[in-house]
């Protein structure tokens, strides 16, 4: 009981987004909750202002680049936080962790000017590259790989098992949940920025789709909410949809967890 | 006596090639991440405190130097006052509340039920939408005139309240709504941290015949405090650096009542292209996030359990 | 030791899948970029701030521009709001990646001025001897300064008053005829207050501020509002200002004001779902209002107080500058599409697409055009609001470059209002602060 109403609260302001984006014209500014007629023109619209196509296949690439290069290098950080000891590793983990208090806004500038030295402008390196290190996954990690006993570690070291075979063989089958939890936490992070990509692309063929989203609002005249909706709609079904299949990995890898 | 003496400086050599050895491969685990932070990081937060102590043109090239004159006018602005209550205001209403409404459909969904993955679908859905979005669709329900709150209050004859317009609520409100959009993600993460608490402590716990309250407060929040810790950590900073709802809801007002640190740097930097001044206030937020987290880390890691 | 080899190349090898990756994706953008350059024309890139149905006109209008002519082609690319297209342009201002052509808000067009990175029209025009008497005097003397002609206008719009007819029937009001002055709008309104519908509502907007205070022929700095010199004081506290703000906060005690915020939608939703039976809005969201309210609407001129002469409105919108360190080839790739963009028959397909006004009046001959004001007759009143407006340093409008700056502390004082402040402090604080923006200003560019 308290699970279905607590499911509906929580749920409830995205299935009004669906139930707006069937609306029609002046219906979504009278307050009405739910739509006359449930036609799809719309979404019709969406696709004909915008490049929705294009726009998906981009954020897409662009958050699986993200995310590929976040885990790889997060866990490399975090294996070496956690398993090598030497002087000074202290600090640089604070010095890791300082780098989430920078704002992100603060940075923004002098980055733009960094990627547009580069030659990076109007590509996915310019998109992807600046955010593949990330402290609060290396954090994340770590303190997953905190849990595995570092007996563990010494008695591979012993048996003359390379670093990196004990990091792919051991660490990261472990920690198997906690990967795919941050992996995703990349791919919805990565897919809904919007001030990076609006500054570092200057043409439709590798812009993201939540430029689009903004593309269809309008200020000085009526925005048309039901096609915003309807993009809105389109923009989070693929995250919905990788949250739901990403559930179910979630809890393969739980269960394994728990068996072992 | 020599012989013992050989050894030992062997073995410091051999240590000591070690801790060498060690430190080559920590560092070379931790190159890439290190470079990339230097330039996207590192590098802008340097600039960031060096344009503090000017006044700079619209391109944000520092033409006069002024020393201390952009804290000080900082300090003195009642502006900048009413926007560092705002912030800490806004930690205080969401972090808390957040963390325990994420806990508590954690332990919910932890139940081993028929289709409890629908509901752990449901609650961490709000993970995937992005600010944009669900910012419009909060704007909708705090609509003063068709939104969905002030209708429910209607309906139990109670008169309207001017969410976002209203000095006194727009906190409150765009708090709730971003409670709303963070608990997908504490949520997950939570939910994963319930998961790998042992299942016999609970079990010898039955056996014991121990209440549920006792359980949870002797079995699972111990167990979960790494996750916990972890989890306000996250939130807090992420609290302190809240933007995309408060441009998309309120753009800082009414009367700069929500106009937090942030969007305070964002509208001098973008808008009103005060440089100086919007770094000055990026260096002070750094610092006071860097004082809340050393504290969190000094406070919270000695009550952490780790397995 | 050896381990670490192993370690290190194994690294080495997944960072270099990592930007294999990335390079190769880099290169397909490449082979997808720059289309304009097999068709042998000169590629014009244009910056703009147009979005939802808005954008689609505006494309229109390019692909009309590129279809006619063979030597340009007009490459529009949407920038974000008026304030992220501006804040991309000033970074990449002088550089390569710095558009040919770049739509910015009226209120930027000192900031466009100072920035020393652009190309004003004049040249252009005294080159050609181009006749810009074909252009609304009201429009385009908001974007000339001494004389030179530094921008084209380019999306116009003024603010009206909008009512609901339905409402004003019910309430006993003529719906033929809104109302003009102070007192008549506060008994309007205070008639139309019934249950839980309010009688009028502005926007905390600091535009529709300033234009209240144009409308009476007030000032909003000094320097003959920044047009005779550098502007060093604001003076929208004068008693111009102070009659807005009496207004304001006379409504709200009344209870007669509806608090619709600082949203645009916010303020259209209380209007179409009736909680506010007036308001003020842009004359570019007139159309979109009568096609989506499910009742009668009436548009209005801006009223003025009682004993106040009215002298018109000021222009708000976007207008096109040039930018300045690009080929002389695009710049006058610029210019051939500016022409054409002003051209009645453009004009005229703007005006209907859009809402918003069309700076060439003999647009408004257009067939098109005639037939829309058949269907919709309360676009011409927006249109005749312009019209009589005289041309003066208050409807001129304001030219200083913290603008933005001077609009959040007006906001702020109006939102004060609500909360019971005296209007003449709330308006004295806000004038003091942006008094020292303008001095903050100065310093930078050492005058």
């Amino acid at each position: 009981m308290t699970l279905t109403v607590s499911g509906l609260v929580m749920v409830f302001p995205i299935l009004y987004a669906f139930l707006i984006s069937f609306m029609q014209g002046g219906e979504v500014l009278q307050g009405s909750l739910w739509p006359e007629t449930f036609s799809l023109a719309n979404y019709v619209s969406a696709f004909e202002r915008v490049p929705l196509l294009t726009y998906l296949w981009n954020s897409l690439l662009v958050s699986v680049l993200i995310m590929a290069g976040q885990l790889i290098l997060c866990s490399l950080a975090a294996f070496a936080f956690v398993f090598t000891e030497f002087k000074g590793r202290e600090w640089i983990f604070y010095l890791f962790i300082s780098t989430m208090m920078i704002p992100w806004e603060a940075t923004m500038v002098p980055n733009f000017q960094t990627v547009q030295s580069l030659g990076w402008l109007n590509s996915y390196a310019g998109l992807t590259i600046p955010f593949f290190a990330m402290a609060f996954g290396t954090f994340l990690l770590r303190q997953q790989f905190k849990t595995i006993p570092k007996e563990l570690y010494e008695a591979s070291q012993i048996a003359g098992i390379s670093k990196l075979r004990f990091f792919t063989g051991v660490v990261l089958p472990v920690a198997k949940t906690t990967i795919t939890t941050l992996a995703i936490y990349s791919f919805l992070t990565a897919w809904n920025m919007y001030l990076w990509p609006l500054l570092v692309t200057n043409n439709e063929a590798n812009r993201t789709v939540q430029i689009g989203l903004k593309q269809m609002q309008t200020q000085e005249i009526a925005s048309d909410w039901g096609v915003v909706m309807a993009g809105v709609v389109m923009v989070i079904l693929p995250t919905l949809i990788l949250l739901f299949a990403g559930q179910k990995r979630l809890q393969e890898g739980l269960t394994q967890g728990a068996l072992k | 006596m020599t012989t013992m003496q050989h050894e030992f400086t062997a073995d410091r050599q051999v240590e000591r090639k070690r801790a060498w050895s060690n430190w080559a491969t920590g560092m070379l685990f931790l190159l890439p991440s290190l470079l990339l932070f230097g330039v996207f990081l590192f590098y802008p937060m340097v600039r960031t405190v060096y344009l503090s102590l000017f006044l700079t043109d619209s391109q944000g090239v520092p033409i006069v130097f002024v020393g201390w004159e952009n804290f000080l006018n900082l300090f003195q602005s009642t502006s900048f006052q009413i926007s560092a209550k705002a912030t800490a205001l806004f930690v205080l209403y969401t972090v808390p509340a957040g963390i325990v409404l994420a806990t508590a459909l954690a332990i919910l969904a932890n139940q081993k039920l028929r289709g409890i993955g629908l509901f752990r679908t449901m609650f961490s859905a709000t993970m995937g939408m992005s600010v944009a979005a669900s910012s419009v669709i909060w704007m909708f329900l705090f609509n003063p005139s068709i939104g969905l709150f002030n209708r429910i209050l209607a309906a139990l004859n109670i008169s309207g309240v001017q969410w976002l317009l209203d000095p006194q609520y727009a906190l409150l409100s765009v708090s709730i709504a971003t409670i709303w959009m963070n608990t997908g993600f504490a949520f997950l993460i939570l939910l994963g941290g319930l998961q790998n608490i042992d299942q016999s402590l609970y079990e010898s716990a039955r056996i014991a015949g121990v209440s549920e309250s006792c359980k949870l407060r002797k079995i699972t929040l111990p167990m979960l405090s790494p996750t916990l810790f972890f989890v306000t950590t996250v939130s807090l900073i992420n609290a302190f650096q809240t933007f995309g709802q408060i441009d998309l809801l309120t753009k800082g007002g009414p009367m700069e009542s929500t106009n937090v640190i942030v969007y305070s740097i964002y509208k001098d930097a973008f808008i009103n292209y005060n440089v100086g001044s919007a770094s000055a206030q990026a260096v002070l937020l750094f610092v006071t996030v860097l004082v809340v987290t050393v504290l969190q880390f000094k406070i919270g890691e000695r009550k952490v359990h780790y397995q | 030791m050896k381990k670490l080899w192993i370690g290190s190349t194994a690294m080495a090898l997944l960072l270099a899948a990592c930007t294999s990756e990335t390079e190769e994706a880099v290169q397909t953008t490449d082979a997808t970029a720059a289309p304009a350059e097999d068709t042998g024309k000169t590629e014009v890139v244009f910056w703009h701030a147009m979005s939802g149905e808005l954008e689609t006109a505006l494309n229109t209008l390019v692909d009309d521009f590129n279809a006619s002519q063979e030597e340009y082609e007009v490459e529009p690319v949407f920038q974000g709001t008026y304030e992220e297209a501006l804040t991309k342009l000033n970074t990449v201002a002088g550089t390569d990646e710095s558009p040919a052509m770049m739509q910015v808000f009226e209120v930027g067009t000192k900031f466009m001025i100072d920035s020393g990175h652009i190309q004003p029209v004049q040249d252009f025009i005294d080159e050609e001897g181009f006749d810009t008497s074909i252009w609304e005097e009201n429009i385009t003397n908001y974007y000339s300064v001494d004389g030179v002609q530094y921008s084209m206008p380019f999306n116009s719009s003024t603010p009206v008053l909008i009512y609901n007819k339905d409402a004003f029937e019910a309430a006993g009001l003529d719906p033929e005829k809104s109302p003009m002055t102070y007192s008549e709008l506060k008994e309007a309104a205070a008639a139309l207050t019934e249950g839980e519908q309010k009688g009028f509502s502005i926007l905390n907007y600091g535009w529709f501020f300033e234009e209240l205070v144009a409308a009476q022929g007030g000032l909003f700095v000094d320097a003959e509002n920044g047009r005779e010199g550098q502007a060093t004081e604001a003076v929208f506290n004068g008693e111009e200002g102070l009659n807005v703000f009496n207004l304001i906060k006379d409504m709200h005690d009344e209870g007669t004001f509806y608090n619709s915020g600082q949203n645009w939608d916010d303020m259209r939703a209380a209007f179409q779902s009736g909680a506010t039976a007036m308001i003020l809005d842009s004359s570019a969201g007139v159309k979109g209002m009568i096609d989506n309210a499910p009742f009668e609407v009436g548009v209005g001129y801006l009223p003025v107080p009682d004993d106040a002469e009215r002298n018109g409105v000021i222009i708000g919108g976007a207008s096109l500058w040039m930018a300045d360190d690009i080929e002389a080839e695009q710049k006058q790739g610029a210019w051939e599409f500016m022409k054409y963009a002003s051209s009645a028959e453009a004009q005229a397909q703007w005006h209907v697409d859009t809402g918003y006004f069309a700076i060439n009046p003999a647009a408004y001959e257009e067939q098109i055009v005639v037939d829309q004001w058949a269907e919709y007759p309360q676009l011409k009143v927006t249109v005749d609001q312009l019209k009589e407006t005289q041309a003066n340093a208050a409807t001129g409008g304001a030219l200083i470059s913290v603008f933005p700056e001077a609009r959040q502390r007006v906001v702020n004082a109006m939102e004060s209002l609500y909360q019971g402040a005296d209007p003449q402090e709330a308006l004295d604080q806000a004038a003091e602060e942006t008094n020292r923006a303008l001095e903050v200003d100065a310093a930078k560019n050492g005058n």
